[in-house]
């Protein structure tokens, strides 16, 4: 038996457009309402998409690779060996996009006579240069005896580029490192202590000031699917290069910053709880007084031998039919809205009145400005969600109008 | 190693200070006076003037690297440390004048002071820290120190400093072990948390200048099984000319 007759459809198309005025407010409500919450995905999603992206870009990347207890103490001696024969496969790796070897090391650097405490991190620039990534905005990268000094450094010691600082620290092997070394840019990256406390040098250049052979102290890995970083981890883990050393998925190095995101992941949920109130609302009321307009008609048509059930699914159709024309309405309203931030950019903080245009928050700067999207998985929640509450919304007035007894009815 | 057979002559004097007498230690050496010890330990190394060699092994699971030093010190705030070997580092050199540290490196010309922020850092990647250079430390001003217990071998006591309510300093107790003859055997630091921080041990007692010392220092910090800085005295002359201008930051860049 079908479900829905074609006979049943039209009719119900037909009695929805009867009172035009109040279907039109409806679907003002329920198209409205799901333009709202389209919007609000698309920002929650590139809000989401873009507080990974800044967690992961500049240092965490997707996969680190330590030696065991590094992370802990930060021993200069606890590198990796061989590093540029791991770093070779990691890149020929297909689920690989960049791979990255990175050496930090504790200094002393002055201008003048003044020492100040500081870091130094050794990087490969091609890598370290991703849009997303600690050098992006770089306007040089570090190479041979220039480096580059954390913005906020520079100011505390009265850096400019162009001046030549002395850098001293102890290698590897426990001998004296210093030399000198000429500032060609001060950079602010998102990464706060960077900008604090870094003097960022050629990963070669760093590996001949700490007297360290092919060696680093972390090799920051970027997956092809950011998705998937998990299971690479878990992979690479398990390949016997990487015996002995601690592969870890960012979630893992940064345990912290995974309740934030994750915080972000299950807002939708209020949000799609907006939607059922607003369709609801809309989607009862409207049908439950067109039956309730039509009580003589529905007890006409049980007096010429209409079967309840097909009552009921006369009015459910008409109340699915009222929400998927207000989804759709909604879809592309909301699509538009989305679409046009999506070019423009959505500036938070803009709405909190002009305020800073970035924050910093745990370590890290975070700017406002995101560029909401919408994925398929928005659109279906949605759409079910508006559908779900459409079957439930018009239960009360489909049983109540199939009970009719056509005699009273007739006589209403 | 010490001879433990040599500590019984210096007991003389336990029984000539002991102002204690406890029941406990009845069959025992008398306990010394703990303020003697103190004041003994805090002047041991130190004099109105001195100028050392000293050799300093550091070792970590990676290296063990020696170096060797000359110090010269002047009354209780100057001191100045220049590296002798080797010879890829020789001319660096630290200054000490009160509060403030400097670092020569002849290698790029340079002077720098070492900020407060570094203090507990590295000197110069052994394990001692900055600090440890310029701490006018005083165990008799900054603790309170009681007798613990009897050690038998090697035979001394063992002391309980803990730091005086008010003074600001980075241990909070340390656990002494001073020898029958007022020599330093171990010293045992702990930090504010009273968590074991380092261990100093002393050893090859000497006779260096006129004093009777030991001559050999191991730090190993805690928590550590193979590191560990060994620092030997080689020569010492105390109570000799060293003009003031041996401290000063012209002179600290010409000294090669």
């Amino acid at each position: 038996m079908t479900l829905v007759r074609a006979s049943t459809l039209r009719i119900a198309w037909r009695s929805l457009w009867r009172n035009k005025r109040r279907t039109a407010l409806a679907l003002a409500a329920i198209g409205l309402s799901t333009a709202l919450v389209l919007t609000y995905n698309g920002v929650l999603r590139a809000y989401g998409d873009w507080m990974v992206a800044t967690i992961t870009g500049p240092m965490l990347g997707d996969v680190q690779v330590h030696a065991p207890g590094w992370r802990k103490d930060r021993g200069l001696d606890r590198t990796l060996p061989t590093a540029s024969a791991t770093l070779a496969t990691l890149r020929r790796d297909p689920e690989v996009a960049a791979a990255s070897g990175r050496i930090y090391a504790p200094i002393l650097v002055a201008l003048g006579d003044e020492g100040f405490a500081a870091f130094v991190i050794g990087v490969d620039p091609d890598v370290e240069a991703h849009p997303m990534g600690l050098l992006a905005s770089a306007p040089v990268h570090p190479s041979g005896r220039g480096v580059l000094v954390g913005k906020k450094l520079a100011d505390v010691m009265g850096v400019r580029v162009g001046d030549q600082l002395a850098l001293v620290g102890q290698g590897v092997d426990g001998s004296f490192a210093n030399d000198l070394y000429i500032v060609t840019a001060l950079i602010e990256t998102p990464v706060d202590m960077v900008n604090r406390q870094a003097v960022v040098m050629e990963l070669g250049e760093a590996q001949r000031l700490f007297m360290m052979s092919d060696e680093v102290h972390e090799i920051m890995i970027r997956a092809r699917d950011s998705d998937h970083g998990a299971m690479l981890a878990q992979r690479l883990t398990a390949e016997p290069r990487f015996a002995g050393t601690e592969v870890l998925h960012w979630r893992a190095l940064a345990p912290d910053l995974v309740n934030l995101v994750e915080l972000v992941d299950v807002a939708w949920v209020f949000v799609l709880v907006l939607v059922f109130v607003a369709a609801a609302a809309g989607i009862a009321n409207t049908m439950l007084i067109s039956t309730f307009e039509r009580t003589r008609e529905l007890g006409m048509l049980l007096a010429l031998g209409v079967r309840p059930l097909r009552i009921v699914g006369m009015v459910v159709v008409e109340a699915l039919a009222l929400g998927v024309v207000g989804v759709a309405l909604g879809f592309a309203l909301g699509g538009g809205i989305v679409a046009i931030f999506h070019r423009i950019g959505f500036d938070l903080a803009q709405l909190t009145g002009g305020g800073p245009s970035a924050i910093s928050f745990a370590g890290m700067n975070w700017t406002l400005r995101l560029f909401p999207s919408l994925a398929m998985i928005d659109l279906v929640r949605t759409f079910v969600a508006v559908v779900v509450t459409a079957l439930v919304a018009s239960a009360w007035p489909a049983i109540r109008a199939a009970r009719l007894q056509p005699v009273t009815a007739l006589r209403a | 190693m010490r001879d433990p057979h040599g500590h019984r002559r210096g007991l003389l004097w336990v029984v000539a200070v002991a102002l204690i007498v406890q029941p406990a230690f009845a069959d025992e050496p008398k306990p010394p006076d703990v303020d003697a010890v103190l004041a003994k330990l805090d002047d041991l190394y130190r004099s109105t003037s001195s100028i050392a060699r000293v050799e300093l092994v550091v070792v970590t699971p990676r290296s063990t690297r020696t170096m060797r030093v000359k110090a010269w010190t002047r009354g209780e705030d100057k001191a100045l440390i220049v590296v002798e070997s080797p010879s890829r580092d020789a001319g660096t050199a630290t200054l000490r004048v009160g509060e403030n540290l400097w670092m020569y490196l002849p290698r790029v010309a340079k002077t720098m002071r070492i900020p407060p922020s570094m203090m507990l850092g590295s000197w110069m990647g052994t394990d001692f820290t900055n600090d440890d250079l310029v701490k006018e430390s005083s165990l008799r001003k900054d603790f309170v120190a009681r007798i613990d217990k009897r050690s038998s071998s090697p035979a001394g006591w063992w002391l309980t400093l803990t730091a005086k309510p008010g003074v600001v300093g980075r241990w909070a107790r340390i656990d002494l072990l001073v020898s029958d003859d007022m020599l330093p055997v171990e010293e045992r630091h702990y930090d504010r948390k009273l968590r074991l921080a380092r261990t100093l041990t002393f050893d090859t007692v000497k006779k260096l200048s006129g004093r009777t010392l030991p001559t050999r220092m191991v730090v190993t910090p805690a928590g550590e099984t193979d590191k560990r800085t060994e620092l030997t005295y080689g020569e010492l002359a105390l109570d000799v000319d060293v003009p003031e201008s041996t401290f000063s930051l012209s002179r600290l860049e010409r000294k090669r």
